[in-house]
């Protein structure tokens, strides 16, 4: 809808100009006077007094002159009234000096004129008015009624000027109440027709916005060429088929899009198989019922191609909504794990191969180390021991190298698992204390323990919690040179709500263990600090000063705190020395 | 036992050099190796036969699996009585739970002390009844 279509509103009043007070109306009147003065001249009436004459046709044409050059404004009120009634002066005159009743028709030009103007002061100078037309002549020159009839012109006159006025008047008024109600709604109208204009505007400028965002979405869609992205209504009836699933799926969207169902690309028995498990229906209702539980859902589905080709893909399943917020259907995206899966059974069979292959040996050269050393019927010389002792003590490094990496892989392959008991945490930490005295000694550094006498006890996995202990104590001990000092300070805390460890109980706090092991080391890098945590990871620093390690220590030490529900904080400056904070949840008491 | 009042032990594992460790623990235990064989098959032929107090089995075996040969055994009525202890490089808990619901009475991760795998014999031994 356009205004072109509508077309501009015309000027109501120019169509009833007609009807509206304005000059033309003194223009048949002043037509009259002329005619009367060219009946004058022609002597087809009657010249009583010259001088009379002269001046009523003066007077006539001087009013229509006036009304000529000088404009009416607006809203004159009874402005409008002068030229008729000056025009009933110049009739008067005329009737005077012809003495003709003729030049009474005269009055019908000016009286009209009076009775039109909506005001009712035109209609009561048109009677008065009509009257001085019939008594005026009478008075100065005798005029063309005889005595006898002149009370009844005088009274009859008026009244018909009066009483036909009256209804003009009213035709009038009630025409201009019509022009006005017209006007309004003609006013309304060209409102009206604004408005729509603009809504029309607005929704234009709407719909071109949202084809701008169909296609910005269309583009974006388009260009995902390496993840599927199907969209499907509430039956699983594939609506959106992006060039992703079209190279992951081999067919094109024109063969899909409302031809085929989701349900189409996906192996049936698995389908089955997550039915059974879920308890839900089978088919789509298998695909999409975690999503509609949860809101989403992501896990890995086999998707069949055309070829028959199955490929892993890990399928964010989400529900979607029309434009009034009801489900409209479901969003599938996938992305191709059949590659990255693949890797990780490698992996996990390399580790396994590890554990087999490492693991073996190992128990040979430590049995059997055992069984030498520990032979009592053939002792050793302490030569051979020591020799022995250093075999055995590495030995044992790559019994633990081997044992952080098979704990390592099976946290990134999920299957950590803790054996959950009362675990006193002032044990562990002594305990930790006394493995690594002798180490601490032989490097000159001083270990200080600060630990509650009575037991700080969480629950946990007491070897896991030993382990993480001991890498701590075992780092602090190691990035500490000769001369330097280790802190292991142990203390019963809360966690307040913003997550800050203080001393004492607060409101909303829940009680945790702290156990900071500081040490007065090289410290850590700033900019190295994020990565710590980070398999295989290991800092300038320790490169720099060859301190022995791999870089797994700080990375089980942390997936140990987190599988407990901790956490592990990190404050170093080169120079000066580390403070790793492990913090974990205690019982309320 | 053997006539002389020695506990009788089967010994399987595929490594030789574990195999001889595992046996000179066992001695040192103070109990007689009836049988060392390397691979699955022949350990439980070698149960049948020989009916030991004990059988060390190692898991990642060829012909049977420690834990298959453990199934055997117990579902046999003549060797389900035969104690069994498994010597396995699997040392995670799910590997651990996996051996004794197979069957087995105790169970050892690779590297073992010797100490450790001695004490285990005797304290499997000692629960046999007289």
């Amino acid at each position: 809808m356009t205004s072109a279509v509508l077309g501009p509103p015309r000027p109501l009043r120019r169509r009833w100009g007609g009807l509206a007070p304005g000059l033309d109306r003194t223009l048949p009147t002043t037509a009259m006077f002329a005619a009367v003065a060219v009946l004058l001249g022609a002597g087809a009436l009657p010249v009583t007094d010259g001088e009379l004459v002269l001046a009523g046709l003066t007077t006539a044409f001087v009013a229509a002159l006036v009304s000529r050059l000088v404009p009416r404004p607006a809203g004159a009120g009874d402005g409008g009234l002068i030229v008729p009634v000056t025009q009933l002066g110049a009739v008067a005159l005329l009737g005077a000096g012809t003495g003709s009743a003729a030049a009474l028709f005269l009055l019908l030009g000016p009286v009209f004129s009076l009775v039109t103007v909506p005001s009712r002061r035109g209609l009561v100078a048109a009677i008065v008015g009509s009257a001085a037309v019939l008594l005026v002549p009478e008075l100065l020159a005798g005029g063309p009624y005889p005595p006898a009839e002149l009370p009844g012109a005088l009274v009859l006159g008026p009244l018909v000027v009066g009483l036909g006025g009256l209804a003009v008047n009213e035709a009038g008024r009630r025409a201009e109440r019509q022009v006005a109600v017209i006007g309004r709604l003609e006013t309304e109208r060209a409102a009206l027709l604004t408005q729509v204009q603009s809504r029309a505007d607005e929704l234009d400028l709407a719909t071109r916005m949202l084809a701008a965002r169909a296609q910005t979405m269309t583009s974006v869609i388009d260009a995902v060429t390496e993840q599927s992205i199907i969209g499907t209504d509430r039956d699983g009836v594939i609506r959106v088929w992006n060039p992703g699933a079209e190279k992951m799926l081999g067919l094109q969207r024109p063969d899909v899009v409302r031809k085929r169902s989701i349900v189409d690309f996906h192996l049936p028995d698995e389908l089955a198989a997550e039915a059974a498990n879920a308890g839900s229906d089978a088919g789509l209702a298998a695909l999409v019922h975690a999503a509609q539980e949860h809101g989403s859902d992501v896990r890995d589905w086999t998707y069949v191609a055309a070829d028959g080709e199955r490929r892993t893909v890990s399928v964010a399943v989400t529900p979607r909504s029309d434009d009034r917020g009801e489900h409209a259907g479901w969003n599938f995206v996938g992305t191709d794990m059949t590659e990255a899966r693949a890797t990780e059974r490698m992996k996990d069979q390399f580790v396994s191969l590890i554990s087999h292959e490492l693991r073996t040996p190992l128990s040979s050269i430590l049995g059997y180390l055992e069984l030498v050393m520990d032979d009592e019927a053939q002792p050793l010389t302490d030569e051979h021991r020591k020799f022995l002792t250093t075999v055995e003590r590495n030995a044992q490094r790559l019994q633990r190298l081997v044992g952080d990496l098979l704990f390592t892989a099976q946290v990134e392959a999920g299957r950590f698992t803790l054996q959950p008991e009362d675990v006193d945490l002032a044990a562990v930490v002594r305990a930790a204390e006394e493995t690594i005295r002798v180490l601490a000694a032989t490097n000159g550094v001083d270990v200080h323990v600060d630990v509650p006498a009575e037991a700080l006890v969480v629950p946990g996995d007491a070897v896991r919690l030993g382990q993480a202990c001991d890498n701590l104590v075992s780092n602090a001990v190691k990035f500490t040179p000769a001369g330097g000092r280790v802190t292991l300070s142990l203390r019963a805390a809360w966690r307040a709500a913003d997550g800050t460890v203080v001393a004492d109980e607060r409101p909303g706090s829940v009680p945790v263990a702290q156990l900071a092991v500081s040490d007065t080391g090289m410290g850590i890098p700033a900019g190295e600090q994020g990565e710590l945590f980070t398999r295989f990871f290991r800092a300038s620093t320790a490169r720099r000063n060859a301190v022995p390690g791999v870089g797994l220590g700080l990375t089980i030490t942390k997936a140990i705190t987190t599988a407990h529900g901790g956490t592990l904080d990190l404050e170093s400056a080169e120079g000066a020395g580390t403070t790793f904070t492990l913090t974990l949840p205690r019982p309320t008491a | 036992m053997d006539e002389a009042g020695s506990v009788r032990v089967l010994v399987a594992d595929d490594e030789d050099d574990i195999r001889e460790l595992v046996c000179l623990a066992i001695a040192r235990a103070g109990a007689t190796v009836v049988a060392s064989v390397a691979d699955g098959t022949a350990a439980l032929a070698a149960a049948r036969a020989e009916l030991p107090d004990l059988a060390v089995l190692d898991v990642s075996m060829p012909g049977a699996t420690g834990l298959e040969v453990c199934g055997a055994l117990r579902a046999d009525r003549a060797t389900a009585g035969v104690r069994i202890l498994l010597l396995s490089a699997g040392a995670s808990l799910d590997d651990v739970a996996r051996g004794l619901a197979a069957g087995a009475d105790a169970y050892l991760a690779k590297p073992f002390q010797v100490a450790g795998l001695v004490h285990q014999v005797r304290a499997l031994t000692a629960r046999q009844p007289a």
